[in-house]
């Protein structure tokens, strides 16, 4: 019984990485209407920043903030210079930008960092809490309570300010949006700038738990996208909660099922996003787009 | 002096060249329609004329060339454009699409407007917050037309505001438009194909034919006219 909360409770944990992801990934595509497969590279990029503040011998809360600052900045420079000219046109050619923004990344930081590995500082500490002999990761909990608290701000941004509203006004209906004076490039600019920003944070959290290198979020980036389609596309608190089952049930899997032990892991996203779209395909809490005719 | 003089307007989509030279004007505080047939660049005019599409040629407002302005620059000159198709926010609750339209403005008295709004179309208030996509046709319609006057707009740009309705619901909306033009001083332009219903209550008329102006008056020489009556309004 102890082993078994023991799984779960790690599971959570892990999940709570994916989770962390995926909110970032939810807040492109809330804010600006497209799937950003570069948003965990971009993530790496910002853990990098971090990590080279580091070295530098910047305090580490300042190395953060800093980080955090420049990925917000990088964001909406990205948006300016990249997405913008293609802005509008088919979603096909938004999804081969931002794939060719992966790439561009990937090898960027592979040029200036190297593709060796290092290790990033943890946030909270090694410990452990002991409840009822289950060990439970301080680090864990200080990544769900950060986590939580992003989530919580982003819903108020989004549900009670004037700039939310606009941004997901222009995710809706861009066109609309310009008529009623919103200025659409600056609103989608500030989308992307907050989405940089989450997953600069998602890849601080993580990269003490793997090691940094330029594919830190290679892996992880399949399992937030399931946590993301588990969740419905549209939510953070979905995506959240689609990290955890995911974390949880891969675990499981990985754990009491023989034939998927370690190796097979990756198929529980995998299998999780193609169930999801077959049964469910506005995920657990994605508002499904409602129109009558 | 006119609230808005557009003059040798020229406007299309890529390569096609739509309105080759329109010219007309629209006095403060008038209901003016633009009729012609389908294709003659009735659309075409309205979006040219909030920015939303390449134009050359001038267009004033309020005697201030706004030849070039984007279409979020002209909603701040308080010019508020329902577009075809309604263009509501469908993902957005009623409410929320009437706070949208309240963008560009400062003022606190955003929730005054709205009950006014609801005032006009007490339909909305009851369905405040549902989603948009969720209303019928009419209710959209009116939604579209509450939202553009969160903007408080002077000019209201409306296109084919009949579009889908059942004729009961058409007139019952062309009398609150009406009502929102006297009572607010809200200068409407509008576009329309149903002549015989916007001819009764718009105060003057202009007839675009192939990108070009043919025919403009006040609505009761339009409705005079022999061709305009052979060819519009079927008498």
């Amino acid at each position: 019984m102890e082993r078994f909360v023991q799984v779960i409770v790690d599971g959570w944990a892990t999940g709570s990485l994916y989770a962390a992801l995926a909110v970032a990934v939810v807040l492109i595509y809330r804010s600006t209407g497209i799937v950003n497969f570069a948003q965990g590279e971009l993530a790496m990029f910002s853990t990098f920043i971090a990590w080279g503040l580091i070295e530098a011998g910047v305090p580490l809360a300042l190395a953060l903030l800093g980080t955090l600052a420049l990925s917000f900045a990088g964001g909406m420079l990205i948006e300016r210079v990249i997405i913008r000219p293609v802005e509008g046109g088919e979603v096909l050619t938004l999804v081969i930008v931002t794939l060719g923004l992966y790439i561009l990344v990937n090898s960027l930081a592979g040029w200036i960092w190297g593709f060796g590995n290092r290790s990033f500082p943890g946030l909270f500490g090694d410990s452990q809490l002991d409840v009822a002999g289950v060990g439970i990761p301080v680090e864990s909990i200080g990544i769900v309570a950060v986590l939580i608290g992003v989530v919580g701000l982003l819903f108020a941004v989004f549900q009670r300010t004037k700039i939310g509203l606009a941004m997901r006004a222009v995710s809706l209906n861009p066109d609309s949006s310009r008529l009623v004076g919103i200025s659409v490039g600056r609103t989608l600019m500030i989308g992307w700038g907050i989405a940089a920003l989450v997953g600069a944070l998602a890849g601080v959290l993580l990269a003490p738990r793997l090691f940094l290198d330029v594919n830190l979020m290679g892996g992880v980036l399949i399992y937030s996208f399931a946590a993301a389609t588990l969740g419905g596309f549209d939510s953070p608190f979905g995506a959240v909660l689609g990290g955890w089952i995911i974390g949880i049930a891969e675990n499981l899997a990985g754990t009491y099922v023989d034939f998927i032990g370690n190796d097979l892991k990756i198929l529980v996203p995998l299998v999780a996003i193609v169930v999801v779209l077959l049964f469910r395909p506005t995920g657990l809490f994605g508002s499904p787009e409602v129109a009558r005719a | 002096m006119s609230l808005l003089e557009v003059s040798d307007l020229e406007a299309g989509y890529g390569p096609v060249t739509v309105l080759r030279g329109v010219s007309f004007s629209v006095d403060e505080g008038r209901i003016v329609t633009v009729l012609g047939p389908n294709g003659a660049g009735k659309t075409t005019t309205l979006r040219a004329v909030s920015g939303m599409i390449r134009r050359s040629g001038s267009v004033r407002f309020d005697g201030k060339d706004v030849s070039r302005y984007t279409p979020e620059k002209m909603a701040r000159q308080s010019v508020a454009h329902v577009p075809e198709g309604r263009g509501t926010f469908t993902g957005l609750t009623v409410e929320e699409n009437l706070r949208v339209g309240a963008y560009p403005r400062r003022d606190k008295d955003v929730a005054a407007d709205m009950q006014r709004c609801f005032g006009h179309f007490p339909r909305l208030q009851e369905r405040r917050s549902q989603h948009a996509g969720s209303l019928s046709g009419g209710e959209q319609q009116m939604l579209a037309i509450a939202r553009a006057l969160m903007l408080r707009p002077r000019l209201m740009l409306l296109d084919e505001p009949s579009l889908g309705l059942a004729p009961k619901l058409t007139r019952e909306l062309f009398s609150i438009l009406e009502k929102i033009a006297r009572e607010e001083g809200v200068t409407l332009l509008l576009v329309e194909q149903n002549a015989n219903l916007v001819l009764k209550f718009a105060d003057d008329a202009h007839v675009l034919e192939a990108g070009r102006i043919v025919l403009s008056g006040t609505a009761e020489e339009i409705k005079a006219d022999e061709g305009i009556r052979r060819s519009y309004l079927g008498v």
